[in-house]
């Protein structure tokens, strides 16, 4: 009994440990109060009734879920948040291999493709998303007028103010933001691939097709996973798109739970509203977040 | 080898027709900056300017005074950016190096962390930000940017000194060397680029930022630039020919501090499947 007490004081207070300790001690300090208790607070807060101040005031149960949760417009807001990522994401997805593809290809000037299709992603999110609202100007936008011009679309929508369009393009400017990183890990994945399996499939009258799905993705299946799960917390958490665009509008149309959390909060001063979106979402990005690190982890064994 | 050289006339022509169509807001924005407002404001749009006006960088430096959201953006960078190094560089070396009960919690903890929504934090951080007194001032910034970049520079730096040969620590230990003296004259000089992996991308972070700004900064000469730019935008009437050229004065640090990581950011967000 006492030899297992002083070996796991010495497992848990031995001077290596006390140095560890010591030099982990300010960072987490810092966490701790500036993240972990700002997320605990706000989960308390949806079992709570709260003022305008966001005061808690008194115990509150289940109520302000029961409340939010009967209200169409939360399934609404959390239905289009799931659409927005699974859309994005996809897309991205689709845009990175693409692009990864033909920057695989060993062509003059395929360094040079590769960092301009960097930029929108190296640009700051906000400005980019200021620069997309000129863009998407209604009457002296350079987007409509293209358009117009090249025939490509004759009657061009007025792009952020009616709801579908609004949506899509909000997204547009997401996914947009989001391909580059696909496409530089995709890029990554491919280019480890040893090219003995291409050349001896070449020698056996392998066409493209068949190399594309027998080689290259199987290739870089655990890479295309793990950026796929980053790029959906990323998605999912896109704040600044939308927020700068329309500011979920119009009439909501574009809100989803990130930006509604915001407004609720910061707007409308409903904090018990915000509070239930933001535990919503913790749950959700929390689950994200373990399978991302789960693979993170098994692939860093391997 | 012939099999290499197949398809390189299709690549050429998707490359092209891609990058028209995704640096379209850029070549929108360098048009635009290079125009007069008579020309911004007349329909239908051009894509050309019909003359040449670089007055634009004038105005925005004079007039709109950009250089005072310029600072507020420097001083809010670089202060996280030195926060985030002090805090990252003992903690990356503790995980890395030290054998402690719960070291691989922390790493997996930083891990999962990293992805966490500012939104979901801002309610309750705006609360602590007022009862510290710190609401609109740069220091609110400063430690909201060290915090949501902390867990992955940490994550990072605790892969550079993992991959320092052990020995060279042992050795320094040997001949008497402190800890302290191993991390600032052995660990630190050898694990350079990654220290400036992190600095980079806490900087950019920062940089970029516009949540917290949003809801922390009210006074105008404290904006960062971002906000600064979305206030502008927010006008009723937006003189885009000069947003544009502010756009373009702010996207280019980051853009060429961007390139210098970018190889290795995307190495650390993707994991030991990219190798650098």
């Amino acid at each position: 009994m006492d030899d297992t007490a002083i070996s796991l004081k010495q497992k848990l207070w031995n001077p290596e440990a006390r140095l560890a300790y010591i030099l982990i001690l300010p960072a987490v300090a810092v966490l701790l109060t500036f993240m972990f208790y700002p997320i605990g607070y706000v989960l308390l807060m949806a079992f709570f009734k709260t003022n305008k101040l966001s005061q808690l005031k008194g115990f509150a149960g289940l109520d302000n879920f029961i409340s939010e949760m009967t209200e169409p417009e939360f399934w609404v807001v959390t239905g289009r948040s799931m659409l927005w990522t699974v859309l994005a994401v996809a897309t991205k997805t689709l845009f990175g291999m693409i692009i990864a593809v033909i920057l695989n290809v060993k062509y003059t000037g395929r360094k040079v493709a590769r960092l301009l299709f960097i930029i929108p992603w190296a640009s700051a999110v906000p400005i980019s998303s200021m620069l997309w609202r000129w863009v998407y100007h209604p009457v002296y936008g350079l987007l409509n007028h293209t358009l117009r011009i090249t025939g490509i679309w004759p009657q061009p929508p007025t792009w952020l103010g009616t709801p579908i369009p609004a949506f899509a393009a909000c997204i547009w400017v997401d996914i947009w933001i989001g391909i580059p990183f696909m496409a530089l890990v995709f890029l990554a994945g491919m280019q480890a691939i040893s090219e003995d399996l291409y050349e001896s499939a070449y020698l056996d009258g392998v066409n493209w097709w068949q190399k594309f799905f027998f080689i290259t993705l199987p290739g870089i299946r655990h890479i295309v996973l793990i950026a796929t799960l980053l790029s959906s917390l990323w998605t999912f958490n896109d704040f600044n798109t939308i927020y700068i665009l329309t500011m979920g509008g119009p009439a909501g149309a574009t809100d989803i739970l990130i930006t509604r959390i915001y407004q609720n909060a910061f707007k409308w001063l409903r904090f018990d509203r915000a509070a239930v979106m933001a535990f919503t979402t913790f749950v959700i990005l929390t689950i994200l977040s373990l399978v991302y690190a789960r693979v993170y982890f098994k692939q860093e064994r391997s | 080898m012939k099999w290499k050289n197949r398809g390189k006339i299709p690549a050429i022509i998707f490359t092209v027709a891609l990058l028209l169509l995704l640096l379209f807001p850029f070549f929108v924005m360098i048009s635009t900056m290079l125009k007069s407002s008579q020309e911004v404001y007349s329909t239908p749009p051009t894509w050309i300017p019909q003359e040449f006006h670089l007055d634009n960088f004038l105005t925005v430096w004079s007039e709109f005074e950009l250089f005072i959201f310029f600072r507020s953006s420097i001083i809010i960078a670089v202060g996280a950016t030195i926060l985030n190094t002090l805090l990252t560089v003992p903690a990356a070396y503790a995980v890395a190096r030290l054998r402690f009960v719960g070291r691989k919690f922390i790493l997996y903890l930083f891990l999962v962390i990293q992805m966490f929504s500012p939104v979901i934090v801002i309610i309750s951080l705006f609360k602590i930000m007022v009862g510290l007194n710190l609401l609109d001032t740069y220091f609110s910034l400063i430690i909201a940017n060290t915090v949501f970049t902390i867990a992955f520079t940490i994550w990072m730096m605790n892969g550079y000194f993992r991959s320092i040969p052990i020995e060279i620590e042992e050795a320094a230990l040997i001949d008497g060397c402190s800890r302290v003296k191993i991390i600032t004259r052995i660990m630190i000089p050898i694990a350079v680029p990654g220290l400036v992996t992190a600095m980079i991308y806490t900087f950019i972070y920062a940089w970029n930022e516009f949540l917290f700004g949003l809801t922390f900064i009210q006074s105008r000469p404290k904006m960062p630039l971002v906000l600064a730019l979305y206030n502008f935008v927010g006008r009723w009437t937006t003189q885009w020919e000069l947003l544009t050229t502010a756009a373009f004065l702010a996207i280019i640090p980051v853009l060429v501090l961007f390139y210098v990581i970018e190889r290795r950011l995307v190495a650390g967000l993707a994991g030991g499947a990219v190798k650098e």
